[in-house]
């Protein structure tokens, strides 16, 4: 899910999902390489995202991971289900 | 779903740019790491620390890729990759269980390929023509078991019109006949069709057309027949000329003019058949002269009548239409009231029957013998898939560590099965393979084996589609008869106890006995089973050929002269005759000529009712012979005399008759001088007995012998068929009598063709041939089978003795003496064949029983032979057993219980 929200402003590379992950979570969240590549790669297999080589902002060759259609719906309902769960969480929290 | 499918896809394509794909994975990383190297450099730390963080928080390359490309890769598949490399490692280490595994295996599934390929020639596989399955064979069913298939010609006419259930009923009818060019004359293989019998098969012609309803229109002139001609006549006669088409062709009596050509494919409806020439079926009668079959009506049984089903109609529909519409069709036939009263007798209808694969009467011979061989076949296949599983379960015992050691690590159940599966299968590709590298061969001769006495016969055992499937699904069954169980075993529960008690546990490995010795026992009774079934075949072979012909076949040659065509009647024919002899006799090493119109075992007959001496009125076969006919044929003369030249119509018909028929016409009386007579339609005709013979076969060896009367050639009517066979009897070589016999033949007459010569002795061999076959290839069976199950029972008898090596060693150092082990170990082992052989017997009693149609003067339970079966068993799996048994027996104990 969180993969798909970092693709979800347009291509990225794996170094930038990772990076943004990172930053936006502000360093909460650590994404492990050894996760993310398999899970790229899983996503791109089961057709989710779509992905191409082209050139890094600083020039050099990159694999770039684009959401597909498949991808926006999946990504919708995931965040769907999540702030379902989460604010179910938050809530039985809150009752003390 | 979506998603599997998408996976699957770009698996697919992974398959075939793998090495772009690793490139890319290692881009991509390398990427990522640079990208973090600078992002360490920027934060301030040196490069060459920056590299060694990035190294580590990575670790290895190769394990980032192997992660990776797992995702990419079919998992089953690339198991199965390494399985098979696993595989063919393993069984290249035992170069010699693997050459006997897959030469076992080969032999199994070559010799049921071969069969099948026989089988699905002559029974399966249906015509070249379009839909073939809307093809059915009419048939009439007179009350017999079995229908018949040979129609009058009036009767096919009649349904010929018929179109409420066929688009098209047509006729055919294959023969001989003599095709006349500039060349000369040629004997050549005819089919006479019906009008309809090219539309109704679909088949385009290669050039010209095809022969139509208009061109079987009785009454045309003698000069106008149109007639089709195949690609392989086309070749040979005319030489591929492409002005074909007009030319002029004589056959028999009759001209015809070439229409078509016919592809070589087509076959017409008897896939057996290389028809050569197709006349239409309203020549026949200009081409056969006075004795021709169409004008004997309703009493020549001939044409083979095959159908095209109207669209949507189905089998079952059109037989119940046609056995409706019999009584209709009879009542338009119109014929005299007795004929009509025998068939109401008889319950006449006509049935109608599958004939997607054409029609052959060789099927009706040839199915049954050709079902027992293939069930044998089968035998000797199951054979050497149990005898394989036990070895394969030998060596996977064998390998219990290894497998234990792989389980250990991790390895599951299911994929250890697996790759034992693989080591299975390879074997029975191999095994396959140089099965079906071999089969068209043997399948061929093994075809002319079991068709010989059929001439003009012609089985395609080519290998097509059906035979592969066939084979590949025989490979598929043999992969899991021969691995299933000893994988399932060999990685069974028990395999970590096996790993740290290794080879002494005896509790364990008990259980483990048992399975292969119920096999063992298994194979025992079939191979039982194959050797009973051999042994009573041969015997009915033996007492076949024992019980003799009457005559004595050896140095018999038989001389068709043709002389249908010529214009020889009466005493100049019979001039001629004796002519020929005369010259004949003349040759070097021959002793005696004379000649018969029908040659015995030649399938032909020629029966008449004669009145009894009780005023009964018996059926009696006949034959018309020369003068000197017992003595060339070497059937003793018991009373009376012989035929002479000049016995003529004058003196009254004179015959002499067999033993058989004496006794049962003339009962104890002196026959010679006797008058015999036969009603002959309203007058009475009186044979006059001038000698009596002993008896001969006539139809078939496996006929016991008829009554038999023989007349005098010289005595035949006018109008009887005037082509009598020359009989030789030779001395020495008998090479060259064709020529000699075309050589006097053509300085009479060079328009008569060229005399055929058969071999009587041939004819015998041929007449026995499908038992013959049967005997030679049950015997075959046998002797594999026996051979298969001896390796088989020594090679996991010694096996399972070699395991018990220590407990052997400790019971000698406890005092037993060798003989008592040698004896403790046979028994074992020869329990396990004599449960074998007592289930096999059981078996072969009760299965015997299916070999009872194809046994001639042998009891299904002939004792003799079911014991000397069990003997040869018991003395093969005695000497399997014992020789394991000694070799225990030599067992020194103190090396057998240091060597763990």
């Amino acid at each position: 899910m969180l993969i798909l929200k970092a693709l979800y402003r347009g291509p990225q590379h794996g170094y930038a999902v990772a990076e943004w992950i990172q930053g936006t979570s502000q360093q909460v969240l650590k994404v492990e390489e050894g996760a993310l590549y398999p899970a790229l790669h899983r996503m791109e297999l089961r057709g989710l995202l779509k992905a191409k080589w082209g050139a890094s902002e600083n020039n050099r060759r990159a694999k770039f991971y684009e959401l597909t259609a498949e991808g926006h719906k999946q990504l919708l309902a995931e965040s769907r289900r999540w702030a379902r769960l989460s604010s179910a969480v938050a809530f039985v929290m809150q009752t003390s | 779903m979506k998603q599997d499918a998408h996976a699957f896809l770009l698996r697919l394509k992974a398959l075939f740019v793998k090495r772009r794909l690793d490139r890319e994975m290692a881009d991509e990383i390398a990427f990522h790491q640079e990208m973090l190297k600078e992002k360490l450099v920027r934060q301030g730390v040196s490069l060459s620390e920056a590299h060694h963080a990035a190294r580590l928080r990575f670790g290895d390359d190769r394990r980032w890729h192997e992660r990776l490309r797992e995702l990419w890769q079919f998992r089953w598949l690339e198991n199965l990759r390494r399985d098979i490399g696993y595989s063919v490692r393993v069984l290249r280490k035992s170069p010699g269980f693997t050459a006997i595994a897959i030469l076992t295996l080969a032999l199994g599934v070559g010799a049921n390929t071969t069969v099948f390929s026989i089988v699905n020639g002559l029974l399966l596989r249906p015509l070249p023509v379009p839909e073939s399955d809307r093809l059915v064979v009419l048939g009439i069913s007179q009350g017999r078991p079995n229908p018949d298939y040979s129609f009058p010609e009036p009767l096919f006419r009649n349904l010929e019109n018929r179109h409420e259930t066929f688009s098209q009923v047509f006729a055919s009818f294959g023969t001989n006949a003599e095709a006349k060019g500039n060349s000369g004359t040629e004997r050549v293989r005819i089919q006479m069709v019906s009008g309809d019998f090219f539309s109704g098969l679909e088949v385009a012609p290669l050039m010209g057309r095809v022969l139509m309803r208009a061109d079987d229109a009785k009454g045309r002139s003698p000069a106008g027949f149109a007639a089709v001609i195949s690609e392989g006549f086309w070749n040979r006669w005319f030489g591929r000329a492409p002005d074909v088409v007009g030319q002029r062709l004589r056959v028999d009596n009759a001209l015809f003019t070439v229409v078509g050509v016919m592809p070589k494919r087509f076959t017409g409806t008897n896939p057996l058949e290389r028809p050569e020439i197709f006349v239409p079926l309203a020549a026949e009668p200009a081409m056969d002269g006075e004795q021709n079959l169409t004008t004997a009506g309703l009493h020549a049984w001939w044409l083979t009548v095959t159908a095209r089903l109207q669209p949507g109609t189905s089998v079952e529909r059109a037989n119940a239409q046609v056995a409706a519409a019999s009584q209709s069709v009879l009542k338009e036939l119109a014929p005299d009231a007795n004929w009509l009263r025998q068939r109401d007798r008889e319950h006449f209808h006509l049935v109608a029957e599958p004939g997607s694969a054409g029609f052959t009467y060789i099927r009706l011979l040839f199915t049954k013998p050709l079902v027992a061989v293939f069930a044998m076949c089968g035998g000797v296949l199951l054979l050497a898939c149990l005898n394989l599983a036990s070895l394969l379960m030998a060596r996977g015992a064998a390998r219990q560590k290894e497998l234990a050691t792989k389980l250990a690590m991790g390895a599951t159940r299911s994929r250890l099965i697996q790759q034992l599966m693989a080591e299975s299968l390879m074997i029975s590709i191999g095994g396959t393979a140089a099965g079906l590298a071999v089969a068209p061969g043997i399948g061929g001769a093994l075809s002319a084996l079991l068709l010989g006495g059929q001439s003009e016969v012609n089985v395609d055992t080519s290998l097509d589609i059906r035979v592969f499937a066939f084979a590949a699904l025989v490979s598929i069954v043999a992969t899991l008869l021969v691995g299933l169980v000893p994988a399932l075993q060999a990685t069974s529960s028990g395999l970590n106890e096996q790993m740290k008690q290794g080879q002494h546990t005896t509790q364990a490995s008990e259980r483990h006995r048992v399975l292969p010795r119920v096999m063992m026992a298994f194979e025992v009774a079939l191979a039982l089973m194959l050797v009973v079934g051999a042994g009573l075949l041969s015997s009915s072979l033996i007492k076949l050929y024992r019980s003799g012909a009457g005559f004595d076949p050896r140095g018999l040659e038989s001389i068709a002269i043709s002389m249908d065509h010529q214009p020889l009647r009466g005493e100049a024919l019979m001039q001629f005759y004796q002519r020929v002899g005369e010259e004949l006799r003349r040759e070097p090493g021959v002793k005696a000529v004379s000649w018969q119109w029908i040659v015995p075992l030649s399938h032909m007959t020629w029966d008449e009712s004669f009145d009894a001496a009780g005023g009964k009125e018996e059926d009696i076969h006949e034959n018309s012979v020369g003068p000197e006919y017992f003595k060339a044929m070497r059937i003793p003369f018991q009373d009376g005399r012989d035929f002479r030249w000049n016995d003529g119509h004058g003196g009254g018909e004179k015959i002499i008759i067999n033993r058989t028929a004496a006794q049962l016409l003339l009962s104890g009386r002196n026959p010679i001088g006797q008058v015999l007579s036969k009603k002959d339609k309203d007058k009475v005709i009186a044979y006059e007995v001038i000698g009596v013979v002993g008896d001969a076969k006539y139809e078939d060896m496996r006929q016991s012998v008829p009554p038999t009367i023989y007349h005098a050639m010289t005595q035949a009517d006018k109008d009887e068929p005037p082509s009598f066979n020359a009989v030789v009897r030779v001395e020495g070589s008998s090479a060259g009598l064709g020529a000699a016999a075309r050589s006097i033949v053509q300085k009479i007459n060079p328009d008569i063709p060229a005399p055929k010569v058969s071999s009587m002795e041939r004819m015998v061999d041929e007449s026995l041939s499908a038992e013959r076959t049967m005997a030679l290839l049950s015997g075959f069976f046998a002797v594999c089978a026996l051979m298969v199950t001896g390796i088989g029972l020594y090679g996991t008898l010694a096996y399972s003795t070699a395991r018990r090596t220590t407990e052997i060693g400790i019971r000698m150092a406890l005092g037993a003496k060798r003989v008592q082990v040698a004896r403790m170990i046979f028994a074992q082992n020869s329990a396990v064949a004599l449960a074998g052989t007592a289930g096999g017997l059981g078996c072969a009693l009760f299965g015997s029983k299916v070999l009872a149609s194809f046994l001639y003067g042998t009891s299904v339970r002939d004792p003799w032979i079911f014991g000397a079966s069990i003997v040869l068993l018991a003395l093969i799996a005695s000497a399997a057993s014992l020789l394991p048994a000694l070799r225990a027996a030599r067992t020194e104990p103190m090396q057998a219980m240091r060597c763990e």
